[in-house]
């Protein structure tokens, strides 16, 4: 399952959702400002707390709206 | 009058008594809040991860008193957001450190422990000290908070029992935390 972390009011992460969103690849949003357990997977993963981070398997993942690092991760 | 009796915000607005972390070493840090990253708030959460299974607890100011040079500060526009400094610990509202409208946290804490002077063995203490006495001489008086991340240690029974200037990297604490660990 796509796993994409976010926090609130960040455009960066609509970006992330939206164009998932209209390639039809589905995902869960884990919200590392609403929800600690989140963030600190999300710490673990990337040694920060950055978003958007988008990963499909908990260990490659991408940060920010890269749309071309995005499709080479989710193969579309 | 104990650091137990302290009722303070959290960055989410929720009131949070000083009481919970009876037990913990404390680090009670006033931190930049227009800095995205320095490198202390890194320093911090190093120290924090390597402590916190043992009962270190780190507490987080937020201020906007001291004018904040951003490190590394590039021109390009940050295309992601980082949460809370890029650290887990928790964070608090941002509010006045020093003067007339200091919180009473940190009237209290500079009453326990005063100011000792810069730690001059440290390359910035110099350059602290002139930027200080060039644009904010008020700053150097009394025992009042100076600049970002001044750093009170507090034992497990609440006894506020050092201070470290902003000059006085957080890894430079590690060996004291773990006397009182």
């Amino acid at each position: 399952m796509v796993k994409v972390y976010s926090i609130n009011e960040c455009p960066w992460c609509e970006k992330v959702k939206k164009y998932l969103k209209s390639k039809h690849v589905d995902f869960e949003e884990h919200n590392i400002e609403e929800n600690e357990a989140d963030r600190d997977a999300c710490y673990k993963l990337t040694g920060d707390t950055i978003v958007p981070i988008t990963t499909i398997d908990d260990k490659n993942y991408v940060v920010s709206f890269d749309k071309a690092k995005l499709d080479a991760l989710l193969g579309l | 009058m104990s650091i137990y009796d302290f009722v303070v915000k959290t960055n989410k607005g929720v009131e949070k008594s000083l009481a919970d972390y009876k037990g913990k070493v404390l680090i009670v840090v006033n931190t930049a809040s227009k800095c995205g990253f320095t490198p202390q708030f890194k320093d911090l959460q190093d120290l924090y991860m390597k402590y916190k299974d043992k009962g270190l607890e780190i507490l987080g100011f937020p201020c906007n008193q001291f004018a904040g040079q951003e490190p590394g500060s590039n021109a390009e526009v940050q295309e992601f957001c980082r949460l809370n400094y890029g650290v887990t610990f928790q964070i608090f509202a941002k509010g006045d450190v020093r003067g007339d409208n200091a919180q009473p946290l940190f009237q209290y804490l500079t009453q326990q422990q005063g100011f000792k002077g810069f730690d001059t063995a440290h390359p910035n203490a110099a350059l602290l000290q002139k930027a200080l006495e060039e644009h904010f001489p008020e700053y150097l008086e009394g025992d009042s908070i100076k600049w970002n991340f001044t750093k009170f240690l507090i034992d497990r029974e609440g006894k506020v029992v050092a201070r470290f200037e902003p000059t006085t990297e957080p890894s430079a604490l590690a060996k004291e935390i773990e006397q009182l660990l």
